[in-house]
């Protein structure tokens, strides 16, 4: 029977179950990979590729922060990598957290779920980062 | 880089056309948004070869070229083949570097007469997305026009005049206050600027400074430590240069007739030379640099002149020609940096207190690697002799405010009001249990005294009171803010938006977006406010809700229009800012709706008149605000309540306005404007199913209707044993 008081079908994810400390540090890994195990099994070509998209990320991030792109571009590449981290995390980590964040709720993400989720969440480690090297005097726009 | 920029400019370009071919206004021609000005603006000799100078100085026939520091031309009039100075035109970009709104300085051309009387202004370009669609450019002209026929040396400000205190007031321009205290600044501190250069006005003397008697020698470090010794860093980014880690210039400054930081840098012998070669008017800094280019400039091998570094205090700005220039030979100080370049420079007049604040500034151009123009920038550093080189301590120095401290300042009745009015808001909806046991399905007045309430405020005080509706400008503004340049001022000096969008950004994570949408934004309390009376004075029976099937298709029109204009805003901010007027809030509260050209104000009309047949037809469908917040009310805190059962009931469904319940009873809570009908049922007896039947079936059996529970129920009767029979 659907459980009307959550979007889609609850979902546990394997760390949910760990101590406060270990699920936390769990959560900021989560937030941080979007790959699995299980995931790269099933989308082998999609992972692969997705790698080496990370190192291309990375290398944006670098010449970003030695001022060499602009902001157009760097904001594009911020597009590209998110909608591919939505393909990526709807196969290895489908799922988003349900209520308040310090909560153990987690539901089955939609593809709109995970669209909403990732685009903040880069959002908030582009803000970061990007503060982060301003004040360290490491860019300058 | 090339190519990416092609293409974007490609894609600019692209939009460009469409929006041009699209557009109802006429061609932009005439508007000094982002206009082309010549490359050389700031820099040819003969300034009104290429600007409207008779424009702002009428009855002129002939200008000189550029001359003084900073720059100005003389205006002639020819009578009988004599040539009369008849007055002075200059650039306001060539005397202060003040950013409006945008961020950009208003680039405007100034004429005044002999007197010091203002003879015209001409806006001759901007980058005011505001005046861009929102409020006509003629209302700019209209404001600057206010100048025409002041003196240079009136106190004016905007607002309200105080005439006990001699300040003249202005009329500002409603929607862009910051503008116009920006404009305001760059007119009159250009117009004295110049006034003072050519004997117009005349410098009011400050106090002098009398030193104390303390005499110590002190080595660099400490010297740069107490800030006697200070330093401006430019570095090449910050001129649009690539970026290099060598600064473009790394300058250490001091002043040196304070005896202890003169003889420390100087020397004994060198601080008594350098005394004794001063007049009494007269100060000296000296300044030593290092990095890729020079703080002197090539001015001072032409014409004698340093036009890279000045003084400024105040309204005063000290520049330096070859004659107040004097070599520095070395430094003394103990654990000095070597340097590639030095000076001493002599400040000369009586205008100059170094017992009060100055700086130091270092202008020079900015290249904008996108368009290839250049733009004036000055950087600068305060320099202030510390107090225990006073005899009396420094005295003491009133700022003027910052231009959003003055808004904040002029407003605070209104801010008090409306800050109170949105924590009234949040503690309402906060109550909202309290509210919806209290009503029932056929009388809901206990919730809906408050919306409706809320709902005629935030149209009439907020959106056409303050004018402060929040718009997916902000929200693109927001998002190019968080990823590269943050300016709290940017957002502070508009006080009512900037309050909005900390309740919208608290609300919309405690309870999701529907607060905002469904009780304070005031289009789309104007909206249902028309859908509710239209209802209540007969027209309900034309009144329809779209089939779910469309309704769960169109609904994401207001994504995508969202992403369209995140994605255009990175090729242009100001493509985004012409196609959010999808968004139809600037016709409604901004400008006014006979304010504009019909085609604005008939969208309006089609919205607000669909808005009688369907409930928040824009809301629904094509609001890009909404589609924005609903994004992060995915992980909104604490939702709406439902029961296992409304998985099979259709009762809260059927009557949900905003489409947001589906046939399993789920809320979507980004589509729900939280008008609460659904909380309602939740715990009314009557109308609630499975409470109504629980409600029958203890009616029958006689047990006692007890409390609603959190959960929606009735708390469960639970038989107590009898208490055993005392013996």
């Amino acid at each position: 029977m659907i459980d009307p008081r959550s979007m889609t079908e609850p979902v546990t994810p394997p760390y949910a179950e760990g101590g406060a400390l270990g699920r936390i540090g769990a959560e900021i890994w989560d937030h941080l990979w979007p790959w699995s195990r299980s995931g790269f099994q099933r989308q082998r070509a999609i992972q692969a590729a997705g790698l080496a998209l990370a190192l291309a990320a990375t290398l944006v991030w670098v010449l970003a922060a030695m001022g060499e792109l602009t902001p157009a571009a760097i904001i594009g590449w911020w597009f590209g990598w998110s909608a591919f981290e939505v393909i990526v995390r709807l196969g290895s980590k489908p799922y988003v957290k349900e209520g308040p964040w310090w909560g153990q709720r987690y539901r089955k993400a939609s593809v709109m779920d995970m669209v909403c989720y990732v685009g903040f969440k880069n959002l908030l480690i582009g803000a970061t980062l990007f503060i982060g090297l301003k004040s360290l005097g490491l860019l300058v726009i | 880089m090339k190519s990416l920029s092609t293409l974007r400019s490609l894609i600019a370009g692209t939009f460009l056309a469409v929006a041009g071919l699209l557009s109802p206004l006429p061609a932009a021609a005439q508007s000094a948004y982002e206009a082309p000005l010549p490359a050389d603006i700031n820099t040819n000799p003969d300034l009104c070869a290429s600007l409207p100078c008779q424009e702002v100085l009428p009855g002129a026939d002939s200008f000189s070229e550029r001359m003084g520091k900073p720059s100005y031309v003389e205006a002639y009039r020819t009578d009988n083949g004599d040539k009369q100075l008849v007055g002075y035109v200059f650039l306001s970009t060539d005397i202060v570097d003040i950013p409006a709104y945008s961020g950009k300085p208003v680039i405007t051309l100034i004429g005044m007469d002999t007197q010091g009387i203002i003879t015209g202004t001409k806006i001759l370009r901007h980058s005011e997305p505001i005046l861009l669609l929102g409020i006509p450019e003629s209302v700019l002209t209209k404001f600057v026009n206010q100048y025409l026929g002041k003196y240079v040396g009136d106190k004016i400000e905007i607002g309200k005049g105080r005439d006990e205190e001699g300040y003249i007031g202005l009329d500002a321009i409603t929607g862009a206050t910051v503008t116009v205290i920006a404009q305001n600044q760059v007119v009159m501190r250009s117009g004295v600027a110049i006034a003072r250069q050519v004997g117009i006005l005349k410098i009011e003397p400050k106090p002098a400074i009398r030193f104390s008697a303390l005499d110590e020698k002190l080595g660099w470090d400490q010297l740069v430590k107490e800030g006697s010794v200070q330093r401006l860093t430019v570095k090449p980014e910050q001129l649009g240069m690539p970026r290099d880690d060598q600064p473009y210039v790394d300058m250490y400054f001091g002043y040196l007739n304070t005896p202890s930081v003169g003889k420390s840098v100087l020397g004994d012998g060198g601080y008594r030379n350098l005394m004794s070669r001063l007049g009494p008017d007269d100060h000296a800094i000296f300044i030593v640099s290092n990095g890729s280019d020079t703080f002197k400039g090539s001015g001072f091998v032409r014409g004698g002149i340093f036009d890279r570094v000045q003084v400024a205090q105040d309204m005063d700005a000290y520049t330096f020609r070859d004659l107040d220039y004097l070599n520095l030979w070395g430094l003394e100080a103990a654990g000095a940096p070597s340097y590639k370049e030095s000076a001493i420079f002599i400040i000369r007049g009586q205008g100059f207190s170094a017992a009060y604040p100055w700086k130091l500034v270092f202008l020079a151009n900015k290249l904008d690697r996108e368009t290839g123009h250049r733009d004036f920038v000055s950087f600068d550093r305060e320099y202030w002799v510390l107090d225990k080189y006073q005899e009396a301590g420094r005295p003491t120095v009133v700022k003027p405010d910052a231009p959003w401290v003055r808004v904040w300042k002029m407003r605070a009745v209104e801010i008090g009001l409306f800050t109170a009015l949105l924590v009234a808001v949040a503690v309402v909806y906060a109550s909202r249990d309290a509210l919806t046991r209290r009503s029932t399905r056929k009388n809901k007045w206990p919730v809906n005294a408050f919306k409706y309430t809320f709902w005629v405020i935030s149209i009439g005080f907020v959106g056409f009171g303050l004018l402060a509706q929040p718009s997916i400008t902000q929200v693109l503004t927001w998002f190019h803010s968080l990823l590269f340049k943050w300016q709290w001022e940017l957002f502070l000096t508009d006080p009512f938006i900037f309050l909005f969008w900390i309740f919208i950004i608290l609300t919309t994570f405690v309870w999701g977006r529907g607060l905002f949408c469904g009780w304070m934004c005031p289009f789309g309390s104007l909206s249902e406010l028309i859908y509710k009376v239209a209802g209540a004075i007969g027209l309900k029976r034309f009144q329809f809700a779209l089939p779910m099937k469309w309704h769960n298709r169109l609904k994401w029109i207001k994504y995508g229009v969202f992403f369209v204009l995140l994605a255009v805003s990175v090729f242009s901010m100001g493509l985004a800012e012409k196609l959010a007027e999808v968004e139809p809030f600037k016709t409604t509260f901004l400008v006014g709706m006979f304010n504009r050209a019909w085609p604005y104000t008939l969208f309006v009309a089609v919205l607000l008149g669909l808005s009688i047949f369907i409930e928040r037809p824009f809301c629904k469908y094509l609001c890009p605000l909404g589609a924005s917040l609903a994004m992060p009310s995915t992980f909104r805190w604490f939702g709406l309540k439902r029961k296992q059962e409304c998985s099979s009931c259709k009762a809260c469904a059927v009557g949900c306005g905003s489409l947001a319940i589906d046939e399993h009873g789920r809320i979507d809570h980004r589509e729900c404007m939280h008008c609460l009908d659904c909380m309602i049922l939740y715990t009314d007896e009557h109308a609630c199913p499975p409470l109504s039947q629980e409600r029958k079936r203890r009616t029958k059996a006689g047990l006692p209707l007890t409390p609603i529970g959190k959960d929606g129920y009735y708390i469960p009767i639970k038989p107590v044993p009898a208490a055993a029979p005392r013996a």
